[in-house]
């Protein structure tokens, strides 16, 4: 079944993963604006995933991605402007919306002194979540993600690679139909990257939603259903690979050149290179 | 590299074990809203945090230096007002003793940022020879107690060289409390090691559980013992006095082998007192035999820092998981055991295990010289439990640290949170009204109804999981 409103196509997915009619965007963020004290971090912010879609947020360092993912989370409150995951405002009904998502924080945070069993049971424990269903995601992912050595060792021993599989578990673990995940490939090898990603995959082709935040271009290029360039709390461009390459006359362009295009840092880095070239080799050419 | 270089350098590890304790505790209520205002700010304000950080450790470190000159003083204070009760020795040892309970305590507290190499990671990359980064790392493990040290040390010589106004005991005095600081040090130091290598075996066995369990009731035991040491020292002083003053040479002589009676019974001899000769050459020979101690304890600290600064000190057992199988609980339960957890592996928090015992062995202390109960020893005794009930929930608070930014994102209420700690403070708290209700058995209280007073102070604990933060 097929809805259009707004400009946008919805399609009745049927039966989501948390049983709920998926026919709703699962994420809408409509003219968001966050201040902190003077600094305007997001500026009239809107954006939507729908399910089945894998939203990639990119964006330069301090653009406002972290932030984004933060007011989804009900973490940081809007100034201005509605949002709405899974159809719950996360300010008036965090518990409803904290439920449904899965979260993966930039520097995963999480109970150092805790193992990761006793982390895993914390999780389950507060997201309620049956024995069973719990120890069965558990076990598989633990066992794909090889942590066996390390499931009951101190996560403060871990490498960052192995926190950061930790807190991916966590956030799989109750199956929720919104993943969202700020840089979640930050510190893992290549197998679990693989697994990672296989992971966002198989979730949206169950109808979930994923978003999540990345600076890797090819990553993004790799997995995205659709892509929103971020800047100075400014959504610049929205819209496939293809969408944006027609956007900026890119064709065949790769997307880090559409990036630095979008966001006006095409001559700047040109400018940098050439600094960096002078300062390290003007040595060597004299 | 010279010293001073090495101790300016010295500043940058100091300054990130500072930053991270207090980072990582920014919800402490101590230290007030530190890094609260700026949570939502990537590192716009990490440069302005780290010189809070170090600002509020300076405070600290200058609160504590100036209790730590009370409890110093304290064992002195007869003197000041015209009593002779007790003797120089006596006064001298306790001080001793008093000070090096406190610094011990509160290195340990310290120290614990110490023991894993996070804070001369940077240092380690530059390129800074492996002398002088331990130099440097020993320096920065010298400005977290320096104040205290310094403090208590001149309190010391300087009350001992008025009081005698001997230059020869004031240097004594000075030998003693050198020795005593590095040996507080020394201990504080390897407490900690011992800790956090528990800490680290990791593990599920029911061998590991038990021993974990066991290592923490011990671990709560030493604090409170020292604590105890500190907050009853005059009713340990007339007990000391008259040891030290027994007409028994034999007594008198082995206690002159032990530190700190031996410098309190030298002290007191040059001051012109009268003491046996085969105690004064057991207390100097004691005395020798323990400035050695403090020399190759000291050289032991400053190898086990430089192990700790190169990361090879601590080794992590990793056993391999048998299966992966998780216990659910319920949300309050498993907020509960979470708590619990945590604080048992955060060496600054996990004395509070030790509380029950500890409040029910103080109510019987209270009410051992009593014939009756009576309703000022129920009313003491409950305001003791009552403190210790305050603090309980600041070091569920401290021992939170970052991961309270990880509680956030799940879906509880923030009233569920303290509804687990205001159940765990209940439970710390409840071993006193049962400890007087069962002392008021064997000892009759004037009226059974001053028995229910710390029962009605149970609901207003109770009460607290009402609050929201």
């Amino acid at each position: 079944m097929v809805e259009i409103r707004d400009g946008i196509i919805y399609i009745k997915l049927g039966v989501g993963l948390s049983g709920e009619l998926a026919v709703e965007p699962l994420v809408e963020v409509s003219g968001v604006s966050v201040r902190f004290g003077s600094f305007l971090a997001l500026d009239n912010l809107s954006l939507r995933v729908m399910p089945g879609e894998v939203f990639g947020l990119l964006g330069p360092n301090g653009a406002g991605k972290t932030t984004t993912i933060k007011v989804l989370m009900g973490l940081v409150a809007a100034s201005f402007g509605n949002v709405k995951v899974c159809g719950f405002n996360p300010l008036l009904e965090p518990v409803a919306v904290k439920s449904r998502i899965g979260y993966v924080a930039e520097n995963s945070i999480v109970y150092e002194s805790l193992s990761p069993r006793d982390f895993f049971e914390f999780v389950v424990s507060m997201r309620n979540i049956d024995s069973v269903s719990a120890n069965r995601v558990v076990s598989r992912l633990a066992d794909v993600f090889d942590l066996a050595q390390y499931f009951d060792s101190p996560i403060a021993t871990l490498s960052m690679g192995l926190k950061q599989k930790v807190a991916l578990i966590a956030a799989f673990i109750h199956q929720p139909p919104v993943l969202l995940l700020d840089e979640p490939l930050n510190g893992l090898d290549a197998k679990s990257s693989r697994v990672v990603k296989d992971l966002m995959s198989l979730h949206v082709q169950r109808g979930g939603a994923v978003l999540f935040s990345t600076h890797i271009m090819e990553i993004a290029e790799q997995l995205c259903t659709r892509i929103g360039i971020i800047d100075h709390g400014k959504v610049v461009a929205v819209g496939t690979l293809d969408q944006l390459r027609s956007k900026t006359d890119g064709k065949g362009s790769s997307l880090e050149d559409l990036f630095l295009k979008l966001t006006n840092e095409e001559s700047a880095v040109a400018e940098r290179s050439r600094m960096l070239r002078e300062a390290f080799f003007s040595n060597e050419t004299h | 590299m010279k010293l001073t270089e090495a101790w300016r350098l010295s500043s940058l590890p100091y300054r990130e074990v500072v930053y991270r304790s207090l980072a990582q505790e920014r919800n402490r209520m101590w230290w007030g809203s530190f890094g609260r205002k700026s949570a939502n700010k990537d590192s716009a304000d990490d440069v302005e945090l780290s010189k809070k950080a170090l600002r509020i450790a300076k405070f600290d470190k200058i609160i504590i230096a100036l209790f730590n000159l009370v409890v110093a003083i304290i064992p002195f204070s007869s003197f000041f007002f015209g009593s002779t009760a007790f003797g120089l020795s006596s006064s001298v040892s306790l001080s001793l003793a008093i000070t090096f309970g406190f610094m011990t305590l509160y290195a340990i507290q310290t120290l614990s940022s110490f023991v894993s190499t996070d804070s001369s990671v940077l240092l380690s990359t530059l390129p800074v020879s492996q002398d002088d980064f331990s130099l440097i790392t020993l320096f920065s493990f010298v400005r977290s107690v320096d104040y205290l040290v310094v403090g208590s040390i001149l309190c010391q010589v300087i009350l001992v060289a008025y009081l005698t106004l001997s230059p020869l005991a004031a240097a004594l005095m000075f030998v003693a409390s050198l020795i005593n600081s590095v040996f507080a040090v020394t201990v504080a130091l390897w407490l900690s090691r011992v800790f956090h290598k528990n800490y680290l075996r990791g593990g599920r066995s029911k061998r590991t559980t038990v021993f974990r369990d066991l290592f923490v009731l011990l671990w709560g035991c030493l604090l409170m013992g020292v604590g105890l040491l500190l907050s009853v020292p005059y009713y340990i002083l007339p007990i000391l006095d008259n040891t030290l003053q027994s007409a028994n040479v034999l007594v008198g002589f082995l206690l002159s082998l032990f530190f700190p009676f031996s410098a309190g019974l030298l002290v007191s001899q040059l001051s012109g007192s009268i003491i046996p000769l085969f105690t004064t050459f057991g207390a100097l020979a004691a005395m020798i035999f323990y400035v050695l101690g403090a020399w190759f304890s000291g050289k032991w600290s400053l190898g086990t820092v430089k192990l700790i600064a190169q990361g090879t000190g601590v080794k992590i057992d990793r056993s391999r998981a048998i299966d992966f199988q998780i216990k659910t609980s319920s949300p309050l339960r498993g907020y509960v055991m979470k708590d619990l957890r945590v604080t048992s592996r955060n060496p600054a928090t996990a004395f509070f295990f030790v509380l029950p015992i500890f409040e029910t062995v103080i109510v019987a202390f209270l009410a051992s010289n009593v014939e009756f109960l009576r309703a000022s020893t129920v009313l003491v005794a409950t305001s003791m439990g009552a403190i210790f009930a305050l603090l309980i929930p600041l070091a569920l608070l401290n021992s939170e640290g970052k991961g309270i930014e990880y509680a956030k994102t799940l879906p509880i209420t923030s009233q569920r949170m303290v509804s687990a700690k205001a159940l765990i403070t209940t439970l710390t708290f409840f071993p006193v009204p049962v400890a007087l209700f069962c002392l008021a058995l064997f000892k009759p209280p004037n009226s059974w109804f001053t028995v229910l007073i710390p029962f009605f102070m149970v609901i207003s604990i109770v009460s607290a999981r009402s609050l929201r933060f």
